[in-house]
């Protein structure tokens, strides 16, 4: 079953006098349940495509349709409603609340769904914690975790929801190989368990054993599609 | 909510300086805004008690072809128009259920005439008034320093502290009571300075009215008063009693209106216009005996004025130039003037009311424009706070950028981010703000208690009386909560924009 479905899609950034075209046309279908990784060199398009997918930039032209809904049509607040109930996000450097532990950060997005009660928030967001493994550091601040445990945070937030689709800009970027890989480990351990549908873009070729499908884009355009 | 006010509550102690400054701000906004609003009241108050209750009444009755409404502190306009018709008046007033209480009285200027070798003459406001009555209505206004207040229906005058400094000013001359001895504490630096102080205990005015029929009358000082408050102001306001007033302004007087006239002299008195000059026509100057009107003028004007009998006529007979009227307290002043007048006019009485504000002219207008000025002071102070906190709120905004396109990307709508800022600066105002209206609500009570005293004219008027008494009702403090209020949300609504419209792009682009 397709949970993404794009075709012909571009951006264009202008740029003073001249045009950055930074997405071509591409054509891409993703599947339910897939662990797709998107991999090419910097500038290449990467982080446009996973921003336009999740509903954070505006296509120039082309179709993006997400669980069958065209998301060009929408407005300013059905778009917030989608990602924030089909989409989770997990960013390269910016992502947790400064002010809220590791378990309120993780509940956030349910609370601002407001259709399950207060308890059932805690459980939730408590197994979810506890499946990424900081079950003691969930009373933390994000300034008394490390770079790693702050990802794992983002994973269980992204989670939190059950999305249908999560997006991960360079999740490892900042990260050791050792935490880089656990996180990777954790991403594709929980695509396992959820079902969810992981998209990650990576410009680091050894990440690619994790993904069940790559696409390598360059210059814009989709370059290769395999699945690993 | 309770997420937001969470959030709220914690960036507000994450970024403690800028909340800091922000609620430094917020708490002297509103400690200034409630102090000013103190003052304002006080004044009001003050203004309302000391020269409504103490010298003029709610609403003051003139009569219709006076062309000004400022008929108290007029230096150089004309005499006041004289009424005729005080008794038809009094019946009026006596049936209006919002009054509470009213007294006609005489004023005008008049010329404080000097009979000694030095000094020029004086010029004094003087207030002719029936002495029990005027008691009765402002009972608590006047206090006697030296010698005693007028007797019911006695002839002479009381001399106000400041009048009396005047004419030692402009005559030389210091004024004490009749039968009193000289007090030396009373007398002024200049005074205290003259070796050979020239007292007297009479004075001979002339008064200014409007038909040039004045005359000058000697009456005896019978006190040296002080007003209880804005002495500086009111002290320059000489009262006798009526009937030597309208002697002194060459009005008809209570006993004129007792005068039996003959049928001849009625018809001299009544005769006007052709008439008149027909008097002084060849013809009239042959007339036959019988015909001759023989008006006896000793019958008609007394040759010294302050040798006349007390007054037994009804004074009310006489001429006034105003009516000052008390209003109950439960009354609205602006509704009972338009009743008033209505009713006036119904009676066909060349008479018209006018609220006190108007009929003190300066002091009225000098008041609004202080109280204005504070208004006006204490606004500019909101503004300045505004633009300092919408600046603070919107860099506060940007430099969370990150924080907050995280929380767009993740599913925050519009709304929550504005409410969470709403709620930061809401928790701020609620908190620094509260401080601020509670520490002015101190000052005031505090302030007031020291009942601090100033003769100065125009601090007089700022106080609203001789002691600053700033006041703080319930509605004033609700009006400063308001006030802080309106102050949060406007200052707010920009930085609410900035916030709200962070995308998760331009979290992104930072990056």
């Amino acid at each position: 079953m397709k949970i993404i479905e794009i075709s012909g899609l571009k951006k264009n950034y202008p740029l003073g006098k001249t045009t950055v075209h930074a997405l071509r046309g591409v054509n891409l279908d993703v599947e339910k349940g897939d662990l797709l990784s998107v991999i090419g060199p910097s500038g290449s398009g990467k982080t446009t495509l996973l921003n336009i997918i999740g509903c954070i930039d505006r296509a120039s032209d082309g179709k993006v349709v997400i669980g069958g809904k065209e998301i060009c049509t929408l407005n300013d607040r059905q778009i917030t409603d989608l990602r924030l109930h089909h989409i989770g996000f997990i960013f390269q450097t910016f992502n947790l609340i400064p002010v809220l532990d590791a378990l309120e950060n993780v509940e956030f997005p349910l609370l601002l769904m407001k259709t399950r009660s207060s308890a059932e928030v805690r459980k939730r967001a408590e197994k979810l914690i506890d499946e990424v493994g900081l079950s003691e550091y969930k009373k933390h601040r994000p300034a008394e975790l490390s770079g790693g445990q702050r990802q794992r945070v983002a994973i269980a937030r992204a989670l939190v929801t059950s999305p249908d689709i999560v997006l991960a800009d360079e999740p490892t970027a900042n990260l050791d190989s050792v935490t880089g890989e656990s996180i990777l480990e954790l991403m594709k351990k929980m695509n396992e368990i959820e079902k969810t549908t992981f998209i990650f873009s990576t410009h680091d070729p050894n990440v690619m054993k994790y993904a069940k499908k790559v696409v390598k884009i360059k210059d814009g355009l989709i370059e290769e599609e395999s699945a690993s | 909510m309770k997420l937001i006010i969470k959030i709220a509550w914690r960036n507000i102690m994450r970024h403690r300086g800028k909340s800091l400054v922000i609620g430094a701000i917020l708490f002297l906004g509103a400690f200034l805004m409630t102090v000013g609003n103190g003052i304002i009241s006080g004044m009001s108050r003050g203004l309302q008690k000391n020269i409504v209750e103490g010298f003029t009444g709610d609403i003051v009755l003139i009569s219709k072809k006076q062309e000004t409404d400022n008929v108290f502190i007029e230096f150089m306009g004309k005499a006041i128009e004289p009424l005729y018709d005080f008794v038809k008046i009094e019946k009026v007033l006596e049936k209006q259920d919002y009054i509470k209480s009213f007294v006609p009285v005489g004023k005008n200027m008049a010329a404080l005439l000097n009979d000694s070798e030095n000094g020029a003459p004086g010029y004094s406001f003087v207030m002719g008034v029936d002495f029990k009555r005027y008691m009765e209505v402002f009972p608590e206004n006047i206090t006697p320093i030296e010698g005693r207040l007028l007797e019911p229906g006695e002839r002479g005058a009381i001399i106000p502290t400041g009048a009396r400094k005047e004419f030692f000013n402009t005559t030389g001359t210091w004024y004490i009571p009749r039968g009193d001895t000289l007090r030396k504490e009373n007398l002024t630096e200049e005074a205290k300075s003259v070796t050979d102080l020239e007292c007297k205990d009479n004075v001979v005015f002339m008064g200014f009215s409007t038909d040039n029929s004045t005359s000058d009358i000697r009456l005896d000082v019978k006190g040296i008063i002080k007003y209880k408050a804005l002495n500086s102001i009111w002290g320059q306001f000489v009262l006798m009693d009526i009937e030597s007033f309208r002697q002194c302004q060459g009005y008809f007087t209570a006993s004129d209106s007792r005068v039996e006239l003959s049928g001849g002299e009625k018809e001299l008195f009544e005769m006007g216009g052709e008439g008149l000059d027909a008097l002084f026509s060849d013809d009239a100057l042959i007339v036959e005996e019988s015909d001759r009107a023989v008006v006896d003028e000793k019958s008609l004007f007394s040759d010294s004025p302050v040798q006349q009998q007390a007054v037994t006529a009804d004074l009310d007979e006489g001429v006034y130039n105003m009516v000052l009227v008390h209003l109950k307290d439960n009354a609205d002043s602006k509704e009972s003037l338009k009743a008033i007048n209505a009713v006036l006019e119904e009676e066909n009485l060349d008479v018209r009311a006018v609220p006190w504000k108007s009929a003190v002219g300066q002091i009225g207008s000098t008041a609004v424009i202080i109280k204005a000025a504070l208004f006006v002071f204490v606004m500019l102070l909101f503004f300045v706070a505004i633009i300092i906190i919408v600046n603070t709120l919107s860099m506060a905004a940007l430099e969370r950028t990150s924080e907050i396109g995280m929380m767009r990307a993740v599913g925050a709508r519009k709304g929550f981010i504005r409410k969470m800022f709403l709620g930061e600066t809401g928790l701020l105002s609620f908190a620094f703000g509260g401080a601020g209206i509670l520490a002015g609500i101190a000052v005031v009570n505090i302030v007031s208690l020291f009942k601090i005293k100033s003769d100065n004219d125009m601090l007089q008027l700022l106080f609203g009386g001789d002691t600053f008494n700033p006041l703080l009702s319930v509605q004033d403090t609700g009006l400063a909560i308001l006030q802080l209020v309106l102050v949060t949300l406007i200052a707010v609504i920009y930085p609410l924009l900035v916030a709200g419209n962070i995308t998760p792009l331009d979290a992104i682009s930072r990056e």
